[in-house]
Formats: structure tokens, sequence, C-alpha cells
């Protein structure tokens, strides 16, 4: 894969409230993450500690009620922050949104023109060549996941975002799905990736995080909270 | 006058014979309801899309305010429509009454709230992830947006077909504000008002045989386009 222009990402002060009233629930209480050109960072935290909510953010999917912004040192915050981080960023879901049509025909929207070659190579790289003609929505949970990274493989964002890209999956499509993440991390793609599961992240990662009551730790790589 | 035997057979001649006053009204109808349907379509669809997928003050109130107007009865929207066009009203000075044109915009008042309803009901059933995905796949918001149109084609072409069945067979509207005029702004449901009125079933009938197919083809075409919508998802 060509490399990629390097993307250092540093967002700070990020707080998200749900709901209003009464039934405020702050998710976000100024985490600041700082996102390092072709670093894979591992962040982890206990079910509904907001690292979806975070990551949606980050990509520019979901407006938070702050945020400062600095892509490549470059300042800045509000819409444009918004609209910045949807070019840079791409972000995965846990279970891949499939589009209606074919498994070619979704690979194609991650492309703004025609080129058939790039889509048969990113179906090569991806190992679905043979299913190139199938419903994306009749793929398994692994075949979507690879789909998924096919797509990012075309489109080639500055930083992607994972949300427990191996969950639900056996040993076999963790290991292929842990190889192809390692080969975006060579490219220089930076990647953020919310995971319970380490075992097979543990040899791309360079840092890891923890979110906790709304705010991101430093942790090393065993988990254990550095004091910052 | 005709017994009811005698009049649905002369329906038939009139329909098969190619009566040319019956066909200009068939034509009168579609050219009408066609013209409403393809200039609300999509502004319509843009609010659906939106109320669907973004957040701002007033959103809820409006979505309400749309679902009540799906039930407005077509006579209270072509009298509305009559006192804004006429002579006194604010847009009197434009001689729009009893025009085609008067008779389009009746239809896209009735067929709107249809299709903005439908449509964000469509948009809705995609789920958030498909928005999501179609942004972060596009480099811009069009392109997510064309995405988008494609995954829910069949709720859209079903909210397109439900609002052209509702106003093709409208007459409250049509008749105050085209004013039935023969060869101008007379349509299948003033007509069959009309020739019913006067006792001459045959025209009416032919021209309900009409509506009669028109909806069944609609209805068919909307159930097949939902079977497929579903399954779409399903998969």
């Amino acid at each position: 894969m060509p490399a990629k222009k390097l993307v250092e990402l540093q967002i700070s002060h990020i707080q998200k409230t749900f709901g209003k009233g009464k039934h405020a629930k702050k998710i976000l209480k100024g985490a600041h993450i700082h996102l390092k050109p072709g670093e894979c960072t591992l962040l982890s935290g206990k079910n509904g500690s907001g690292k979806s909510t975070l990551m949606r953010i980050i990509a520019g999917l979901l407006k938070p009620d702050s945020l400062q912004l600095a892509i490549n040192q470059q300042q800045t915050s509000g819409r444009k922050a918004c609209r910045l981080l949807r070019q840079q960023v791409m972000y995965l879901y846990q279970e891949a949104y499939m589009f209606d049509g074919s498994v070619m025909r979704n690979l194609s929207y991650a492309l703004s023109e025609k080129n058939p070659q790039k889509l048969q190579s990113a179906l090569r790289w991806a190992d679905l060549e043979h299913r190139k003609d199938t419903q994306a929505k009749c793929l398994s949970g692994g075949e979507k996941q690879r789909l998924a990274l096919a797509q990012a493989w075309l489109k080639r964002p500055g930083i992607l975002l994972l949300d427990e890209p191996t969950a639900n999956m056996d040993k076999h499509a963790k290991r292929r799905t842990g190889k192809l993440l390692g080969e975006f991390k060579q490219a220089g793609i930076t990647l953020l990736i919310a995971t319970h599961d380490l075992d097979h992240l543990l040899p791309i990662m360079d840092r890891r995080l923890i979110l906790e009551n709304g705010k991101l730790l430093e942790a090393n790589k065993r988990g254990t909270l550095q004091t910052k | 006058m005709h017994s009811l035997s005698d009049s649905i057979l002369e329906a038939f001649s009139l329909l098969f014979s190619g009566n040319a006053e019956l066909w200009q009204i068939i034509g009168i109808s579609f050219q009408i309801s066609t013209t409403a349907i393809l200039i609300a379509a999509i502004p319509a669809i843009l609010i659906g899309f939106i109320l669907a997928y973004t957040d701002f003050p007033g959103r809820r109130l409006l979505i309400s305010i749309f679902n009540t107007l799906l039930a407005v009865p077509a006579v209270v929207v072509g009298l509305s429509l009559y006192i804004v066009l006429s002579r006194q009203g604010p847009l009197g000075e434009w001689h729009l009454l009893f025009t085609q044109t008067a008779m389009v915009l009746g239809q896209i008042t009735l067929s709107f709230p249809i299709l903005v309803a439908m449509s964000h009901s469509a948009f809705q059933s995609a789920e958030i992830r498909a928005w999501d995905t179609a942004r972060t796949l596009s480099s811009n918001a069009l392109r997510a947006f064309l995405i988008m149109l494609r995954e829910v084609r069949f709720g859209l072409l079903g909210a397109l077909l439900a609002a052209y069945g509702r106003i093709i067979a409208e007459v409250g509207a049509s008749m105050m504000l085209g004013g039935n005029i023969l060869h101008y702004t007379r349509n299948i449901p003033t007509a069959i008002a009309l020739e019913t009125s006067k006792g001459e079933f045959a025209q009416g009938i032919a021209l309900g045989i009409i509506l009669l197919l028109m909806s069944f083809l609609l209805t068919t075409v909307l159930h097949y386009l939902q079977g497929r919508g579903m399954l779409a998802h399903a998969r």
C-alpha cells in the first residue's frame, strides 16, 4: 500500500452530555487525546464508559458540547473542526454497516471516481475476490469487517478509528484482522482502536489509553494507569 | 336515464373507441399530478432527510406538523388556496385561479406532507449507522446523501406512489382551484363529479375504471417495493 501523508491530531476539552435537565448524563468530561502520526493507540474502558461516543466525536460524526482541535498543529474549533475531522478521519463501527448491493458496489462507495483496477486490488487485499458479486448484507461478520477494512484501504484516511474490530470473531478471523490492521500501520496511517480484546492487537500497539469517568488516562501495555 | 348495465357497456365503448374528450381529461389529470409530484418530490425528500438525521430546535414540532397535515381534507387545502389566489387575496394579481397552475399548486400542497412524512420514515428505517457509514466513506455530503437515497430507494418510491395516488383522485382542491373547465382544467375526479350530477354515468364509470386501474397498479407496485425494501433491510 502506498504511504499516506502522516496526520497528527490533538483534541482537548472534549465534553459531551446526553439528555437534558434531570435526565442529563455527562459522558465525556473534558477528555484530551493526542494521536501521534503513524502510531497505533488502543483504547479501553468499561462498557458504557463512552468509547464509541468519543470515537464518533473524533470522526466528526457526533457534535460535542465543546472541543478544541489541532490537526497537524493547526488550531480550529466549531463546525470547521467537525468538517476537518470528517475529511481526515474514517470510523468503522463494531458491526460494519453494509449497504444494499453487492460487495463490489459497497467497495466502490469508498472511491470518488470509477477505478475497477483499484477495486480489484482492494478485493484481493481483503481476500474477498470470490465474494465480489455477493450481497454485502449476506456476508459473515468477519467478511463484513474485511470489506470495511478494504473500504478504508481504498479511501486511505489519515486516521482510522475502529470500534471493537475483532468482536464476535473466531481466532483465525481475529489473526487475519490483526494482520490487516498491521498493514495500515506500516503504511503510516494513525490508528485508534477501541477494544477489550488486546491479545491480537498487542503486536501493533504503541500506546494504551483508558477511558474512565469521562476522562482519558494513559496506561502501560498491561493496562496499569500511569501518573500524568 | 340509462340502466346500470347500459352505462357500463357505454363506458367500455367510450374507453376502447378512443373518445377524444375522455382521453383528454385523462391526459390533463396525469399531466397536472405528475407536474405536482415532480416539483414537490425533491424539497420534500430533502426535508424528510434533514428531519431524520439532524437535530435542531423545533424538529419534533415540525415532524408533528407534517404528520397532522397528512389528514387535512383536500377541500380545506382548496379553500385556503382559493382565498390566497382569489382577486382579493394576496396573490390575486397573478390571475392564477381556475388555471392548471392553481391545480398544480393545490396538488403540491396536498402531496407535500405525505412525501415528507413517508421519506422521513424511509430514512429513519435505515438507522443512524447507515448515515454515519455513508459520511465516513464519502468525500462530501452530497455523495453521502446520494448513497442514502439509493439505500432507501424502495421507501422513497413508496412515498412517491402514495402521494401520487392521493392527488390524482382528489376532487375538492381541483374543483375549487381549477373550476372544472372543459379541455383545460377538467380532470378525472372533477369530470366524474360533473357527469354524475348530470345523471350521465357512462363517462363517470369510464373515468372511474381508469382511476381503479391506476389505484390497483400503484398498490401492487407499492406492495412489491415495500417487500423489496424489507428484504433489503432484513438481509
